[in-house]
């Protein structure tokens, strides 16, 4: 071709992008957007109810037991920790760091999951006795299905890079992954104060 | 690490070998294994859009039925039963199988080529979102085709669909389709905003960004903030139904009030879900037709961003027969109002616009002007229900009817077939016919007056929809015959579509890259367009791209050819950022969509599906994430091993 067009030359840019240079991290941002959205309207849903009742929990039914979901709740906010170790090991390209920071988040986020169960036994009530009832294991329900998909992401990151099939453009998913537990440790703290805390004051 | 300039002639432009591997890489795998597996957004977006078609089709015929049934009193063509499934079936399908579908499946066809990048930002999940949604529509058909076919009416409102109302599986069908559905448009939502934000070609700040990719990127917003309402409320339905939950049952302390608000909270935006992408439809064909720039761009885009955030400030004015508080119902009666100042400015904006110009009356825009006619009597019917006074008289009758059907098919349905006239030769590489696009035009705008007009007087004479027949002295049935006359012309011009559409496949006159000479940047590729888009990412000068470049074409050079690369730039001012790796073609998408079909679908049986759904989905996912093309030398940068 002999035509004369002026060009740009992008041969000299990066292609193992951080943050929100990165596709992923804004394909996150968005389904993060979405499950937020999704639990807020969930909890607003909580409220609207309560407007149907006078007590609330109705009747005769307990407050939440407080124990399990306060522990559940410090561990859940800990696993920060982990996740932003594995953040800037990421960020250094660092493997064996990785690896080590994932496995220790993913340890924590397991025994999280977990005591979940015992955490929803906890609210003292079946699911399916009234509103109530519906509206509390609603909301954590709907977390608890983003915390089993948590687990499955981060386990399957640790695989990827145990298995030395990781390359470099998958560090920056690691990255990715600190911002969702962010994300979701941040949400369960709302949560937690909502559904455990809140009947005893609303 | 920044891009540099290149100076000399053609510095860094693609030769045969590097043009040839181009075209390796980025081929479509032949067959129906390719077809299956296949990323590439311009065949998805096809196939989604013939699909979104069809169910239109279906539900046209399904509208046919009815109004046979109600051309004359005390018919006996369908039963009562029959009745309530078709009036369901033909809502369910047009909104939630046709219209969102379709708009999001023409933006995943021409956001890319609008914005000048290689494909979609996420591939794998755009094919993901066509097989859920594939899924969805063959639950629904399956259900009716079984005598499963869903009839508590498209909003399905508590307590008739709750489980001691509606027994038996078909309300659970609605829901799950609507999950399906769901999940698809959030998807293509997701991906269109990340396109928009991160894939313009450089030069494409937001200011020179095209009007209907920034309808686009408002319509997606409003998915992603509407779309999970009605997910939470579908969901609740479902448990309320299967697992004896107590969202919606009043004796337990549930609220079936809180089933419309999720619902409406979804369901108004989906209006504007449908019809912002149109309204950009509007805004690219009249400049093109008119053959000058856009008058009042800047006020176009603030109308679209203003009405994206109106329209969930408007869903309680479905509900103003509740008795809601007098403060509420005013607020919303006032946010119904002021949703017509900014959609008035568009329209004057579009007269302006044509009437400034040389305007050219080819088929696109006479279904242009089509819309101006039918959406402004449609849009005023609406300012007339937002009065609550008088929407207590007319709700639920055919005056709603009505209302809708103008505001929907002059809205939406009006410029997307301008669109498919407008577009049809890029996808195709060949023109429909004008004769046979007037005769369309005609008959549909004739017919859309002529089925609907009378609708509005039945409704005020008292005639309330969803009523499968009515008896001779209430003198309704010669508008009802009137309407159902003008249902054949409808059926008659869809039909003169379909013929324009074979008949051009087959022998329509060969389009060129740009046979309307028009400025976006998906005209200066071949048509159709190759799998790769574009041979050298083009650089934007100015706000209408082909309209204000320099004779020099300026292009982007250095990008590899020996794997799928695109490029990325910044958010606001569109500067070349980052070189990103994109996946080739996969089988894990369809993979993924069936366990999620069983997840959804086995849920209506047995709560099992819950658990074995997933633990299906995980493989599915693994193939996804691990399963790359196998690395091609030289690898990249970003392909050393970690």
């Amino acid at each position: 071709m002999s035509e004369r067009r002026s060009t740009v030359d992008v041969s000299g840019l990066t292609t193992v992008p951080f943050g929100h240079r990165s596709l992923l991290w804004w394909g996150s941002l968005g389904f993060a957007v979405i499950e937020g959205f999704t639990l807020l309207l969930m909890i607003a849903s909580y409220f609207y109810l309560r407007t149907n009742e006078l007590d609330w929990p109705p009747g005769r039914t307990p407050n939440p037991d407080l124990l399990i979901p306060s522990i559940n709740t410090v561990l859940l906010v800990l696993v920060i920790v982990p996740m932003r170790m594995a953040d800037t090991a990421a960020k250094r390209m660092d493997r064996a760091g990785v690896i080590r920071a994932l496995l220790v988040a993913e340890v924590m986020t397991i025994v999280v999951t977990t005591l979940r169960w015992w955490e929803l036994l906890a609210l003292n009530v079946r699911w399916d006795a009234h509103a109530y009832a519906s509206a509390a294991w609603g909301v954590v329900v709907l977390h608890s299905t983003l915390l089993v998909t948590d687990v499955f992401e981060t386990g399957s990151l640790i695989a990827l890079f145990a298995s030395g099939k990781a390359r470099r453009k998958h560090y920056p998913d690691v990255s990715d992954a600190a911002d969702y537990q962010y994300f979701l440790s941040a949400i369960w703290v709302a949560i937690y104060l909502i559904v455990y805390w809140g009947p005893r004051v609303l | 690490m920044s891009a540099t300039t290149g100076e000399q002639a053609g510095a860094g432009l693609l030769d045969a070998a590097g043009r040839a591997e181009l075209e390796r890489t980025w081929a479509a795998r032949p067959g129906l294994w390719g077809w299956l597996t296949s990323t590439d957004h311009k065949s998805v977006a096809t196939r989604y859009v013939a699909t979104a078609f069809l169910f239109f089709l279906l539900g046209g015929l399904e509208a046919m039925v009815m109004r046979v049934q109600l051309a004359r009193p005390e018919n006996g063509l369908v039963d009562p039963d029959r009745y309530a499934q078709l009036f369901t079936m033909h809502g369910t399908t047009m909104m939630f199988l046709f219209g969102v579908p379709v708009q999001l499946a023409v933006a995943t066809y021409l956001v890319p080529l609008m914005v000048g990048t290689r494909n979609v930002a996420f591939p794998r999940l755009n094919a993901f979102g066509f097989w859920t949604y594939l899924i969805g529509g063959l639950l629904l058909y399956g259900g009716f085709v079984l005598n499963t076919g869903p009839d508590a009416g498209w909003f399905s409102y508590v307590p008739l669909s709750g489980p001691q109302y509606s027994p038996g599986k078909r309300v659970d069908v609605w829901a799950q389709t609507v999950t399906f559905t769901e999940i698809a448009a959030l998807v293509a939502a997701v991906e269109m905003i990340v396109t928009i934000l991160k894939q313009r070609a450089p030069g494409m700040s937001l200011n020179r960004m095209p009007l209907y990719v920034w309808a686009v990127l408002v319509t997606s917003f409003v998915v992603l903030f509407a779309m999970p309402s009605v997910a939470l409320a579908s969901m609740m339905l479902a448990f309320d139904r299967l697992v004896g939950t107590h969202f919606f049952n009043p004796a337990e302390g549930g609220d079936p009030l809180l089933w419309q608000h999720l619902f409406w909270f979804f369901g108004h935006p989906e209006v504007y879900i449908m019809f912002i992408p149109a309204t950009g439809f509007v805004s690219e064909i009249i400049p093109v037709f008119a053959r000058r720039k856009m008058f009042g761009h800047t006020a176009l885009v603030l109308s679209l961003v203003a009405t994206g955030f109106l329209a969930f400030g408007l869903w309680v004015h479905h509900m103003f027969t509740t008795g809601l508080p007098q403060l509420g119902q005013s607020f919303f009666t006032a946010a119904s109002m002021m949703i017509a100042i900014p959609n008035g400015v568009q329209i004057f904006c579009w007269i302006a616009t044509l009437w400034a110009g040389r305007p050219r009356f080819a088929t696109p825009l006479l279904f242009v002007l089509g819309f101006v006619f039918l959406f402004v009597l449609g849009g005023i019917t609406g300012v007339m229900v937002a009065s609550i006074p008088f929407d207590q008289q007319a709700h639920d009758t055919h005056f709603i009817v009505a209302h809708l059907h103008y505001v929907q098919l002059g809205g939406f349905v009006f410029p997307l077939f301008g669109a498919f006239y407008f577009w049809f030769p890029k996808v195709t590489g060949r023109m429909l016919s004008e004769t046979l696009g007037r005769w369309n035009f005609w008959l549909f705008f004739a017919g859309v007056n002529v089925t609907f007009f009378p609708l509005h007087f039945l409704g005020l004479m008292g005639m309330t929809r969803r009523v499968y027949t009515y008896h001779p002295e209430t003198g309704w049935g010669a508008l009802n015959l009137l309407a159902t006359v003008g249902a054949f012309m409808i059926a008659a011009s869809v039909l003169v579509f379909l013929a324009n559409v074979f008949r051009s496949l087959r022998s329509g006159a060969v389009a060129g890259d740009d046979p309307w000479g028009a400025h976006t940047l998906e005209w200066e590729t071949p048509s159709p367009p190759p799998p790769y888009n574009f041979l050298h990412i083009p650089i934007v000068q100015g706000l209408y791209a082909l309209w204000e470049r320099t004779a020099d074409r300026p292009v982007v050079t250095g990008m590899i050819t020996h794997r799928r690369e695109i490029l990325l730039t910044t958010v606001l001012d569109a500067e070349p950022d980052v070189r990103y790796q994109h996946p080739g073609p996969s089988i894990a998408p369809l993979l993924a969509a069936l366990a999620v079909g069983v997840t959804f679908i086995g849920g209506i049986f047995t709560t099992w599906a819950f658990v074995v759904g997933p633990v299906l989905l995980f493989p599915a996912l693994m193939l996804w994430m691990w399963k790359q093309s196998p690395p091609a030398e030289p690898l990249t940068e970003s392909e050393q091993p970690a």
